[in-house]
């Protein structure tokens, strides 16, 4: 018996090992070196590369410009990825009690959800034209300056964004929907649940676990969020639309500090990280109480 | 690196590359010299890059030339270029530079130097302010391509209708916006437009503004705002053109585009722009054709004449070219006087070389030209630094707060000046 497990987990640990080392030269590996630049002064052009210990964050702990990122990257998460949730659940409720149009209307939500995150900014870059944007026309001619006003242009980025990413979590939870079985419903009805307890009772409680899924993958997705305000604001104006991600870019690749753009960057990923685990978690607690 | 590993991963490279394509490989014609080529597609009816690339190639037998575009905006050229040149990438022989990017990129030795090679009065026949800013540490080390110098355009019916003569300072714009809205009655017509967005035309537009009320981002001695005061008035000022209604709100998402376009569907009366917006308002079918004259940018009433920031694209040799004589020759060649006037004629891009703004034939086609060498001769450049990109990246959000009102323009200054005193400690 115990010969049969030793090989056994042999044969597992060569099984998975082209996993763990595709992912430790691809992921690790990379992380690590990350790190180790964010606790450096490192500018290649200048010939700057000295060690600098915690000073890039000790910085970055006083920095207004990262303290602005990191609010604006919680307000564009909170918001965007809550109004995905009500109008991807909301649609999928729609498809679902629909009986004709279902695979247009699909079609439909699968059209903005394939289009590349650039072109969808670039399409929303004409909707909002102060002049002759097509959305300050349907407002009746008033001009307003959604990509130039402080107060504005966030909110403008997350409908920008809401729009092209809510059909995702209406597919994921219309998917669910199908697989709910009729007669639940059935005898929800001979007990004489109304249309409302239905909803809370059973429709949405059943979907809880698949939300929760689409929760943490648009949540991942929010917190590293570029494309969208590069393309239209590049971060303007006032810096209101500078994520974290932006703001790494820009101390990488336009300032050049290399070290304390990595500083930025670990940020981004610690915090990914630490949302991933939470949720994680719930999902696993899910399973339990489950 | 040293060339020996180079040289064993070409050799690596060449065997894989044979063993894959067998037989193909031998195909290739023996002692073909192809030179790579990057450069940002030109805007025009008729680009006449091809046709001066396969000019190069017929008077150099042998020779392939590959012209390979750039990304569309700035920002991702200069990303490219930093991947591409930091890597160690010889993908390429000549590149188009903006000028900003020259003494960073000099300063990281990724460009030739070309002073060695260049004869002694080869350069003198260009605009010294774009020389200037090919020039790093006394060295040369690109050829100015084409030139850019900041303009004010003015509908020149509606000033002639009110008897106005084009402002010199913002006072009189101020006036003259106030005298022609009031009588016109006209909703969809604004006054002054210009780039507020924050990006790198804010830069420009904040920078002539300083120079206007005598001071600078930069001094000569690097010191950043060295009249701190002067500096928050001309953010004031420019904040009044917003607050006051001069300019409409949506400035403050203006780029060049979007402000050359308000103006060329002629819902504007002045414009603050580059030389290549006069081809666009000319063209056919424009609403304002006829109508559009420029200026000099404008000035202060108790301060200085306005001056034009200047701007354009030079041409590079990457360091790591295998064939740096033959890449400074195609440079060479398409920065000639005959190149440049081919560009001036079929693409909406100014020549560097002075000559071709007299030259009968541009000006048959463009009758400002003889105008706009005066107007280019007293621009200046951007602070010619190698970390402009981070004094430009650093005061963007700053300036851009200054001018939708959440900062007050006194604080943005300081902030400004404390954060980039935290990065240019360790770069200078």
């Amino acid at each position: 018996m115990t010969g049969r497990e030793a090989a056994d987990r042999r044969r597992a640990l060569v099984c998975v090992a082209p996993t763990v080392v595709a992912l430790g030269t691809l992921t690790v590996y990379p992380g690590i070196w990350v790190i180790w630049l964010s606790l450096q002064r490192r500018v290649p052009i200048f010939d700057v590369s000295r060690f600098a210990g915690l000073e890039n964050y000790a910085f970055l702990m006083v920095d207004p410009r990262f303290w602005s990122s990191v609010r604006t990257t919680a307000v564009f998460t909170v918001g965007s990825v809550a109004l995905e949730v009500v109008l991807g659940v909301a649609a999928a409720l729609a498809i679902h009690t629909q009986q004709r149009g279902r695979r247009v209307s699909i079609s439909l939500l699968l059209l903005a959800w394939a289009m590349p995150a650039v072109v969808g900014a670039k399409l929303f870059e004409w909707l909002y034209h102060p002049a002759a944007g097509l959305l300050n026309v349907l407002l009746g001619g008033h001009r307003i300056n959604w990509l130039g006003d402080p107060a504005l242009a966030l909110p403008a980025l997350i409908l920008a964004d809401v729009w092209r990413t809510m059909p995702f979590v209406a597919i994921l939870c219309y998917a669910r929907l199908l697989a709910i079985p009729a007669d639940v419903y059935e005898a929800a009805q001979v007990d004489g649940a109304g249309r409302l307890a239905t909803l809370t009772r059973i429709t949405l409680p059943l979907l809880g676990r698949i939300l929760l899924l689409a929760v943490l993958f648009r949540t991942l997705d929010a917190l590293r969020a570029f494309d969208i305000m590069f393309v239209l604001t590049g971060g303007g104006p006032a810096g209101t639309t500078e994520t974290l991600t932006v703001y790494a870019y820009r101390a990488l690749f336009q300032m050049l500090q290399l070290g304390f753009g990595s500083a930025v960057s670990v940020v981004v990923f610690a915090l990914v990280m630490a949302v991933a685990w939470a949720y994680l978690r719930l999902l696993r607690a899910g399973t339990v109480a489950a | 690196m040293s060339p020996a590993p180079r040289r064993s991963t070409l050799a690596l490279v060449t065997l894989i590359g044979l063993l894959t394509l067998g037989g193909c490989a031998a195909g290739q014609e023996s002692g073909t010299v192809t030179l790579v080529f990057k450069y940002a597609r030109i805007l025009g009816n008729a680009d006449p890059l091809p046709g001066l690339l396969r000019q190069f190639e017929a008077a150099h037998p042998g020779v392939r030339v590959q012209g390979e575009a750039l990304p569309w905006t700035s920002d991702d050229q200069h990303q490219f270029y930093v991947i591409n040149l930091e890597g160690r990438s010889p993908g390429f022989d000549v590149m188009m530079l903006d000028c900003i990017w020259v003494p960073e990129f000099a300063r990281a030795g990724w460009l030739l130097d070309l002073t060695g090679q260049l004869a002694p009065d080869e350069l003198a026949p260009f605009f010294p302010s774009a020389v200037a800013s090919a020039t790093f540490d006394g060295r040369v080390w690109a050829l100015p391509w084409n030139f850019n110098v900041g303009l004010l355009y003015y509908r020149t019916d509606l000033l002639a209708k009110y008897g106005l003569r084009p402002p010199d300072t913002f006072e009189e714009l101020i006036e003259q916006v106030r005298r022609i809205r009031a009588a016109e009655r006209d909703p969809a017509l604004d006054g002054y437009v210009w780039q507020g967005k924050q990006y790198e035309g804010l830069v420009v537009n904040v920078l002539e503004a300083f120079w206007a009320g005598g001071t600078t981002l930069m001094a000569e001695d690097g010191t950043v705002f060295p009249d701190p005061t002067r500096a928050a008035d001309a953010l004031a000022l420019l904040r009044s053109l917003i607050t006051s209604g001069v300019s409409p709100a949506w400035t403050t998402a203006a780029d060049e585009e979007l402000s050359r376009r308000a103006f060329g569907d002629g819902h504007a009366i002045f414009l603050r722009n580059w030389p290549y917006a006069m081809d666009l308002f000319e063209g056919r079918g424009s609403a304002v054709r006829g109508k559009v004259a420029f200026t000099a940018v404008l000035g202060r009433a108790h301060g200085a004449r306005g001056v034009g920031s200047t701007g354009g694209a030079h041409l590079g040799v990457s360091r790591r070219s295998r064939h740096p004589e033959l890449a400074l020759a195609l440079a060479r060649h398409l920065t000639s006087e005959p190149a440049q006037r081919a560009i001036a004629l079929g693409a909406a891009l100014s020549p560097t070389r002075q000559a071709l703004y007299q030259d009968p034939e541009i000006v048959r086609d463009h009758p400002a030209m003889p105008q706009l060498q005066q107007l280019a001769l007293a621009g200046r450049p951007r602070p010619v630094v190698p970390y402009y990109q981070l004094l430009s990246a650093t005061v963007q959000p700053e300036f851009s707060a200054a001018l939708v009102g959440v900062k007050r323009p006194e604080r943005a200054i300081a902030d400004a000046s404390k954060r980039l005193g935290f990065f240019l400690q360790a770069v200078r």
